[in-house]
């Protein structure tokens, strides 16, 4: 047995970097697009449906994620549909960055003045023309900045599912199981530092470019 | 669909333990929270020194806080510092990572609280003969105060999740020990059910009272 | 006596004052007018050593203001400013905000300073207003909270820096009523402004500022009516 670390081993965390990005953007898109309609209907006039989603959002956000997943897993185990890790990682992943998702929606739209809309209904625009040409083109601009925010917390929260033993490990994962052969914590964990820093940079510097190209004013909020 | 009786009473036996465990998380996050806190402040102002060295240290430590995952920066404490010969009890660790990562995030907010403060404040009150002393304590640190509060809560409910990254290093905070009861009592779902509402209980009485304040003492 | 001696400043490479002298005497209310960025609001933060000068002196009761070896924060009591955007605390109620530096200051009791701020918050017309926050009042009322703020102070010299520009029109009648007040009490004023019609009425002298200088000085009479030269001429028929 080699106990040094390789090329090979360089390659087995660059998979793993790939996992990770599959993980992000698998339950980032199903994220935005629960949390885009809930926030949506957040927006709406009824209380009643404002105040019970509300109870949903409160409820991702106060409980761990790590919670959160051994919870479904246990459900879904009782329900007599145990799932693959994998597959369940993803799905409570997206559920939870949806109830962050939703949050930064609402803020959005609520961030389109009452006189803009008031003026394009009084054009004679349906409600659903304003919502699509104007409240979205506008809000869009304004949390863009923070759902950037909320894709990169959602990055690095993937690491979580990896202690769940999900196959194939992502980068987390895939250090520790080299760890295990090489015993070089430290070293092998600054890589994954590496890699993980320079992901996150990548993502915030292509945001940036992006927030530069179409004037949006960037604001940060976790 | 669901062939299953829920059996509630392993739970209620053993709650104390439960409760143990909140506890643990109630400490780990206060703490990290208090040296997250005290530290933010002194790299607030190394933000703005003249020093080089101190700026580029509290940038370093700003973007390695933000850009790497909470639980890597758990694994390095515990399992990396081995490599120096440190070796940190799993308690240590998480208090250390999780308050590591607490300065990164409340340099930013602090900064922010302090950016919002126009500089005309500063004139005015100087110009009313207010020494630099009292211009801070009295005129910029309350209306700093008031822009933080809120986010500075929002971060402190967010240290509370982090510190259920211990289970991961063996330690027995809410849900480690939840893991724990489950094991030996073979009932996950009941436990970790009843172990969500006690993190929502917290987090909610957490929100409410610093609502409550926010209105009532900083009018916000 | 506020005596300006030779006053030159730059920020880089940008000359805002540039070699200005003047003396105002106690009771004189002076009016500083002349184009954005011609140095007036400057030379007011200079007076009261908000801003340090690069050369020249500036002597508030024959005390050099940047002398190193002046007390600035005791020096500062004698000099009430009050600035364009109000700068009112905004944590604080109207009250707190008159007797704040009271407090902190002139080591007044809390009875004894809550009692002045009252008395100069009415004074200023808003005996309604004690207990509300800056957010609750009008620009006008902001304003004169500052001026109350300052006045509270009791001063030897008030400095205005363009206090009227940024309110709304129908605001600027009630804040220049209070001016106009204190002028008739004999409190001496070095006021930054844009109103030329007030000027003309409260003011002993108007300088006229361009680029740094003072380029044309005299009675309001003189100066607005029948001005010399042709840079003054040229401004006050923009701005009439």
């Amino acid at each position: 047995m080699n106990y040094s670390f390789t090329l090979n081993d360089l390659l087995f965390m660059s998979q793993g970097a790939l996992i990770t990005f599959v993980l992000t953007i698998s339950s980032g898109i199903i994220g935005t697009f629960i949390g885009f309609f809930i926030g949506w209907a957040r927006s709406s006039s009824s209380k009643i449906i404002f105040y019970l989603l509300g109870i949903y959002i409160d409820i991702i956000r106060s409980v761990p994620l790590i919670l959160q997943f051994v919870l479904f897993n246990s459900f879904m185990a009782i329900a007599g549909y145990p799932m693959d890790p994998f597959l369940s990682g993803i799905l409570t992943l997206s559920v939870y960055i949806s109830g962050y998702v939703a949050e930064v929606i609402l803020a959005g739209i609520n961030s389109v003045p009452k006189v803009t809309r008031n003026s394009s209904r009084g054009l004679g625009m349906t409600y659903l023309q304003d919502f699509i040409f104007i409240v979205i083109p506008i809000g869009f601009k304004n949390i863009f900045p923070s759902w950037t925010g909320l894709m990169l917390g959602l990055m690095k929260d993937t690491s979580l599912i990896a202690v769940m033993g999900a196959t194939p490990p992502e980068l987390l994962r895939s250090s520790q199981i080299i760890i295990n052969r090489v015993h070089e914590p430290i070293l092998i964990l600054l890589g994954a530092g590496v890699f993980y820093y320079v992901m996150c940079y990548l993502i915030t510097y292509l945001a940036e470019k992006y927030e530069e190209k179409n004037h949006i004013k960037s604001m940060e909020i976790r | 669909m669901l062939d299953y009786t829920f059996q509630w009473k392993v739970v209620w036996k053993r709650l104390p333990d439960l409760f143990e465990g909140a506890i643990l998380t109630l400490e780990l996050t206060i703490l990290s929270s208090i040296i997250g806190l005290l530290i933010a402040s002194i790299l607030v102002i190394w933000q703005k020194n003249d020093n080089i060295f101190l700026r580029n240290f509290t940038k370093t430590w700003i973007s390695i806080a933000r850009n790497t995952p909470a639980l890597l920066q758990i694994y390095i404490a515990y399992f990396g510092l081995g490599s120096f010969g440190i070796h940190l009890s799993s308690y240590v660790a998480v208090l250390g990572a999780i308050a590591f990562n607490n300065a990164g995030y409340m340099t930013e907010i602090l900064r922010g609280g302090f950016s919002s403060v126009s500089k005309n404040q500063n004139q005015a009150a100087k110009g009313l003969g207010l020494n630099n002393f009292q211009t801070y304590v009295y005129v910029i640190y309350p209306q700093v105060l008031k822009t933080v509060f809120l986010p500075m809560t929002n971060q402190f409910i967010w240290a509370m999740m982090g510190t259920s990254l211990g289970i991961i290093i063996g330690l027995q905070e809410l849900t480690g020990m939840t893991t724990f009861l489950q094991s030996q009592t073979f009932r996950p779902f009941e436990f970790y059910f009843i172990a969500a509402l006690i993190y929502i209980f917290i987090s909610k009485s957490i929100l409410l009272s610093s609502g409550f304040i926010a209105k009532k003492y900083l009018r916000i | 006596m506020i005596k300006i001696k030779d006053v030159h400043k730059s920020y880089g490479d940008l000359k805002v004052l540039d070699g200005i002298d003047l003396e105002v005497n106690n009771g004189e209310v002076v009016c500083l007018v002349g184009a954005s960025g011609s140095g007036k609001s400057t030379l007011l933060l200079c007076v009261n050593a908000l801003e340090g000068i690069d050369k020249g002196e500036v002597l508030v009761d024959e005390i050099s203001v940047h002398d190193k070896n002046t007390n600035q924060n005791e020096l500062r009591k004698k000099l009430g400013i009050v600035f364009q955007q109000f700068n009112t605390f905004p944590h604080l109620t109207a009250l707190n905000n008159v007797s704040l530096a009271l407090k902190l200051v002139l080591k007044m009791s809390k009875k004894e300073s809550n009692d002045l701020a009252e008395e100069h918050l009415i004074k200023v017309g808003l005996k309604e207003k004690l207990n509300h926050y800056p957010s609750e009042l009008s620009g006008g009322q902001q304003q004169r909270l500052a001026i109350a703020r300052a006045l509270a102070m009791s001063p030897s010299y008030l400095l205005l820096d363009e206090i009227t520009s940024a309110l709304d029109p129908e605001l600027v009648g009630e804040v220049l009523d209070t001016l106009r007040m204190l002028a008739d009490e004999g409190m001496t004023m070095i006021v930054v402004t844009h109103e030329i019609p007030f000027a003309r009425e409260v003011a002993n002298r108007v300088a006229f500022f361009h680029e740094g200088k003072i380029h044309e000085i005299g009675s309001p009479k003189d100066l607005i009516s029948n001005p010399k030269k042709i840079r003054t001429k040229e401004f006050l028929s923009k701005i009439l």
